[in-house]
């Protein structure tokens, strides 16, 4: 019972890896690296699956449309009109928080210790402990998140109605609601934030304490639900909430 | 520990309601689904809607209790 405290507490702390650059040490956050990595998946899936693109789709086109679609479709239901200008921002976030919310799936990756233990090579004890879990565990990638949608929906607002339209828009029923539309610009990236960080840091917790109590055959069964299932609804939800704020901006 | 455990479980006391909150959603969509078929997917999109910030207490519950144990 004792470790347990701690166990939460590693999964909560954000790491810290230094990179020797030009005899300056740099410390960059581990989730900054596992966003690197993502960004250079999904960067390298991109180039390969949109070459040669030809009239009639076949083989790995298809499943490049399916995605387009269902984006398309999604903006569309419910921005309505100006969907084509919000489309690709949706897309891209739609993609990233899910390949950010599912990466612990693939962490595979051995600690420098148990390296040293396989091959007994002396420069493996060296290596940085890296794990690859979820960045958007960090509440303040998730914030990042939470501010570039509310960004994207006040230029959304500013851009289809004008400045002075959008102006007007804060008095729009009764001029009494006033500081109520103001306080929404501050609540709705914070309750965005909270939601992302909340469900997959408590998805996280949850898989760590099930990988430290059962190790066998348990954790695969479960990873199901809390890594795929929930990782790949929050980011539908986050990106669905997102277009919902900019369909009620641009009225 | 002590007064600190009871004041955790507390906080947590809002998984509950989010929980009955997002049940109750779910039973009158399964109705409305099986009144009307084919607005399965307007439905949808609300009853996810209204599960997400339902499901936001919860989490704002589970986040305030994490803090109270981390930050003794």
């Amino acid at each position: 019972m004792e470790g347990f405290g701690e166990k939460i507490l590693e999964v909560m702390t954000s790491n810290r890896i230094d990179i020797h650059l030009f005899g300056y040490t740099i410390p960059i956050s581990d989730s900054v690296i596992t966003m690197w990595i993502i960004m250079a998946v999904i960067i390298i899936l991109s180039i390969v699956f949109t070459r040669k693109l030809k009239t009639i789709p076949e083989g790995k086109q298809n499943v490049v449309e399916v995605i387009v679609e269902f984006v398309n479709k999604l903006t569309e239901s419910s921005v309505g009109h100006h969907w084509k200008l919000f489309a690709p921002y949706i897309g891209t976030v739609l993609l990233f928080l899910i390949f950010s919310n599912t990466i612990s799936i693939f962490n595979i990756i051995p600690s420098g210790q148990d390296l040293y233990k396989l091959t007994h090579i002396e420069a493996f004890k060296k290596f940085p402990d890296f794990n690859l879990l979820p960045p958007t565990k960090n509440a303040s990638v998730a914030m990042g998140f939470a501010v570039m949608s509310m960004v994207a929906v006040i230029i959304s607002g500013i851009r289809v109605n004008k400045v002075k339209g959008w102006l007007k828009n804060f008095t729009k029923p009764v001029p009494v609601l006033l500081p109520f539309k103001i306080l929404d610009y501050f609540i709705r990236p914070l309750s965005l934030c909270f939601r992302q960080y909340g469900n997959v840091l408590g998805a996280v917790i949850i898989m760590e304490l099930i990988y430290k109590a059962l190790p066998a055959f348990l954790p695969g069964v479960v990873s199901i639900y809390f890594d795929i299932f929930d990782g790949i609804l929050q980011a539908y939800v986050f990106v669905f909430l997102t277009s919902l704020y900019i369909a009620e901006a641009i009225e | 520990m002590g007064i600190q455990a009871i004041a955790v479980s507390l906080a947590l006391l809002a998984c509950v309601s989010a929980g009955i909150g997002i049940s109750f959603a779910t039973a009158k969509a399964v109705e409305s689904v099986a009144r009307q078929p084919e607005a399965a997917s307007k439905i949808q999109t609300v009853l996810l809607l209204g599960a997400a910030l339902a499901e936001a207490t919860a989490i704002y519950g589970f986040v305030i209790a994490l803090l109270m144990i981390l930050l003794k």
